[in-house]
């Protein structure tokens, strides 16, 4: 057995890797059995007596294999990954901007994040505000749950637009909504992770 | 044909296993004691050569300025790292290492590699004289959470031993696999490792396919500086400041009388693994001797920090691997530090299951290098390990913030590009800070390398350079770059923030030929010579007696053919001639000895009573 027998084309992506559609519902386990499978094809384990080139190429192709199966198994790596393939997102490019609809709440809240973080310097009264950080906490944390429902219900509008073979301004419009919610939600998580943080 | 061995390289103890081919199972293999069981101890003695072992460890006592032990502690680590390490063991720095550190034994210095392929040159020899063939491949374990300076400064060691190393492969990963060959396990196991110095905790899912067993790491944790070795020094700390209360007798951590102690306490450890309660008598200089009756109880209460501090990478292990502890199905303890009842108590506590333990806690890591070594050596197997990296890879960002490329436990070998250009016109290069860990900031995190890309003058924003990051099977990175711009490929000189470069490698190489012992054959020649020359002398002894005269004469001839064939193999350096040799030469003398033998028994009788036999 050799790499090359399952060579593929350069610059293959990864729903093409594991031979699925370029949708956003994956079936886990048809894709944890191609992974396994795979697996067993490329890992370097199973190229130790062979020829450096040989080698090099399992290296390569067994780290694309992992790295593939890394992104589509997380729901939400899923579709930032999708959007980069198609040419809607780029990394680096999305500089993290509050939600206008949330800029009052989230203004609040970087506020009652500072009183604490001096309350804890001067030692000050942090009981009333620790119960007033827990609730915007778990005020933006039912609002991560929210955000995560519309992003299942706009990755079926697009796994429903491929099947229906939608015209490409309708697709578009998806992937900006799919966009929109991603760095609603990046936002949103980051908030709860730095609140989350003081508290503890 | 040269053999290929798993092997252990462990704070305390090194162990060297291979697999049985007509078994198929995996065996320790002795050394010159019988004892599987290699004390990680390297001494250099005043004649200049080096000893390793249990010879060594008993150097630990009278030249402790020559000896040093639990030298994993320092692989891969800078100075600035184990300024805590050196309150507690008595390593002799050389005050001039700066990233590399150098370690002192008598009037001479070595890199933790060099003292770590010492202890696998020691196993090596062990395995050739046990086959008499040649080793040269190995798998070595390595803890699962070493970062990749540690695992670089491990398979150095190797090198330097004279190793390929063809896979590093993580300790719990190996007592996994171990264990699967042991008896089939199912489902989800936890393997939870406490040895000498580190403190591993792996969650696997073991899955069966069509084409064979799969072991996949779902998650790993752990603390490289957690072990055994932090028991002993507590116990030790805690029994100095008694002595030095109630006798008034102060002695440096690093001297004899430490060591001495030090030994004695670890054997009270052991002791009340077995019984509830053990005595220490420890004589003092001053002609005193401390007592201290030690309860089991009073023991674990000392050290329940100790075992209380593995719950933390317990939890988190399960969390990254979003398992309850109810859904791990089997869980099982390796690592010598785990016959400590506490901790077998504390974890069948936490997953509410009676851990597995029928493999010798010590050998077990050995027998699954083995097993993998045997897997990688015949290249196609019914076994498959898909293994993960500990630490989340980052790159440094703007304001010292890490950038993560890699997350931590994705499965190895693990790949990220990130395209780089310029900020300003015409600028030369880029500087790229890969680091390792799972905090915010890079001054948290465990820098790996540091390097420049370098860019042909152009407007800036022109250039386009892509940088592949990529995780090896050994846990290792490599680094790439391309420019888009041109398709130029170009290979990165990544010089280590903490380890060796090729250069020093190879410069240590040449010296360590110095300490080598010589080539395997002609070792094996030399001994063979040797007991010909003895067989040769009692067989002319022999000879010579009057039972020697009664030999009929066609038996005479026989022996004295046979002298001269052997004779005639001495000059030669095939010790597998010689050896052949010999054994015609003891079959053709076989009833000659009998008749001396038979002599010189009833020769002893007659000179005494019957009474005295």
């Amino acid at each position: 057995m050799t790499v090359a027998s399952t060579a593929t084309p350069k610059q293959r992506n990864h729903f093409d890797l594991f031979e699925v559609p370029r949708k956003l519902w994956i079936e886990m386990s048809a894709l944890e059995k191609k992974f396994l499978e795979l697996s067993w094809k490329l890992h370097p384990d199973k190229f130790v007596n062979a020829s450096p080139e040989e080698q090099e190429l399992s290296l390569k192709r067994s780290s694309e294999l992992n790295d593939a199966y890394r992104v589509l198994r997380d729901p939400v790596g899923r579709v930032e990954y999708l959007l980069e393939l198609e040419g809607m997102r780029k990394e680096g490019e999305h500089k993290q901007q509050a939600p206008p609809e949330l800029l009052e709440e989230v203004f609040e809240l970087n506020e009652s994040l500072d009183e604490l973080r001096e309350a804890k310097a001067s030692r000050g009264d942090l009981a009333s505000l620790k119960s007033r950080l827990e609730f915007a906490e778990k005020n933006f944390q039912e609002k991560l749950v929210e955000v995560d429902a519309q992003l299942q219900e706009a990755a079926r509008q697009w796994d429903a637009a491929i099947d229906a073979n939608a015209s490409d301004a309708d697709r578009k419009r998806i992937m900006v909504r799919l966009n929109e919610l991603l760095n609603r939600r990046s936002y949103i998580r980051n908030l709860v992770t730095n609140v989350a943080k003081e508290l503890s | 044909m040269a053999r290929t061995v798993g092997i252990d390289l462990g704070t305390t103890n090194s162990l060297v296993a291979y697999v049985d081919p007509q078994t198929g199972t995996p065996k320790c293999i002795p050394g010159p004691s019988g004892s599987t069981l290699c004390p990680s101890v390297v001494s250099l003695d005043p004649d200049g050569s080096i000893i390793v072992g249990e010879p060594a460890r008993r150097r630990l006592l009278t030249q402790p300025e020559r000896t040093i032990y639990s030298v994993k502690r320092l692989m891969g680590r800078g100075v600035a790292d184990i300024q805590d390490e050196l309150k507690l063991f008595p390593f002799r720095i050389d005050p001039s290492s700066k990233n590399v550190i150098r370690v002192r034994l008598g009037d001479k210095f070595f890199t933790p590699p060099e003292i770590s392929a010492f202890i696998l040159r020691e196993l090596r020899n062990w395995a050739e004289a046990y086959f008499g063939e040649n080793v040269d491949r190995a798998v070595i374990t390595v803890p699962a959470y070493f970062n990749d300076a540690q695992r670089q400064a491990t398979k150095d060691a190797g090198k330097l031993a004279g190793l390929e190393v063809l896979r590093l492969v993580n300790e719990p990963t190996a007592a996994a696999l171990a264990y699967g060959l042991h008896e089939k396990q199912r489902g989800h196991v936890g393997v939870y490792d406490l040895g000498g110095g580190t403190f591993d905790i792996s969650v696997l899912k073991l899955i069966s396919t069509s084409e064979g067993d799969i072991y996949q790491v779902l998650s790993t944790n752990g603390d490289t500086h957690l072990g055994g070795d932090d028991i002993d020094n507590l116990l030790q700390a805690f029994v100095h400041e008694k002595i030095l209360q109630e006798h008034r007798v102060d002695f440096s951590p690093h001297s004899e009388l430490a060591q001495e102690l030090r030994q004695e306490l670890i054997a009270i450890k052991h002791q009340l693994s077995e019984n509830e309660s053990a005595t220490l008598r420890f004589p003092l200089p001053n002609g005193a001797v401390y007592v201290q009756e030690c309860e089991r109880a009073a023991f674990e209460a000392l050290i329940r920090p100790i075992v209380d501090r593995t719950m933390g990478p317990v939890r988190q292990a399960l969390a990254d691997a979003k398992l309850k502890p109810s859904e791990i199905d089997e869980i099982v303890l390796v690592g010598g530090a785990t016959r400590t009842p506490l901790v077998r108590r504390t974890v069948q506590e936490y997953f509410d299951r009676k851990p597995h333990t029928e493999l010798n806690p010590d050998e077990v890591v050995a027998l699954g290098a083995a097993v993998q070594a045997n897997i990688l050596d015949r290249g196609v197997s019914n076994m498959l390990l898909l293994d993960v990296t500990p630490l989340s890879l980052g790159i440094e960002t703007y304001g010292g913030a890490v950038a993560k490329v890699i997350p931590r436990n994705s499965t190895i070998p693990a790949s990220a590009q990130e395209m780089y250009t310029t900020g300003v016109d015409n600028q030369t290069g880029i500087d790229i800070h890969v680091l390792q860990g799972e905090r915010e900031l890079a001054k948290d995190c465990r820098s790996l390398a540091r390097f420049t890309l370098e860019v042909p003058p152009a407007p800036a924003g022109l250039s386009r350079i892509e940088v592949k990051f990529l995780i090896d099977a050994n846990g290792i990175l490599q680094v790439a770059a391309k420019d888009t711009r041109t398709g130029e490929q170009r290979t990165i000189e990544v010089q280590p923030s903490y380890g060796i470069s090729d250069t020093e490698i190879e410069r240590m190489l040449e010296e360590s030929i110095e300490y080598a012992e010589q080539d395997f054959a002609e070792r094996q020649a030399i001994e063979a010579r040797t007991e010909a020359e003895t067989i040769l002398a009692a067989t002319q002894k022999g000879l010579g007696t009057p039972q020697a005269a009664s030999l009929p004469s066609e038996e005479r001839a026989a022996i004295d053919a046979a002298v001269a064939a052997l004779k005639e193999s001495i000059s030669d350096s095939d010790y597998k001639l010689i050896r052949k040799r010999i054994d015609e030469l003891n079959n053709a003398t076989m009833r000659l000895a009998e008749l001396v033998m038979n002599s010189a028994v009833s020769t002893a009788l007659q000179g005494r009573k019957l009474a005295e036999v």
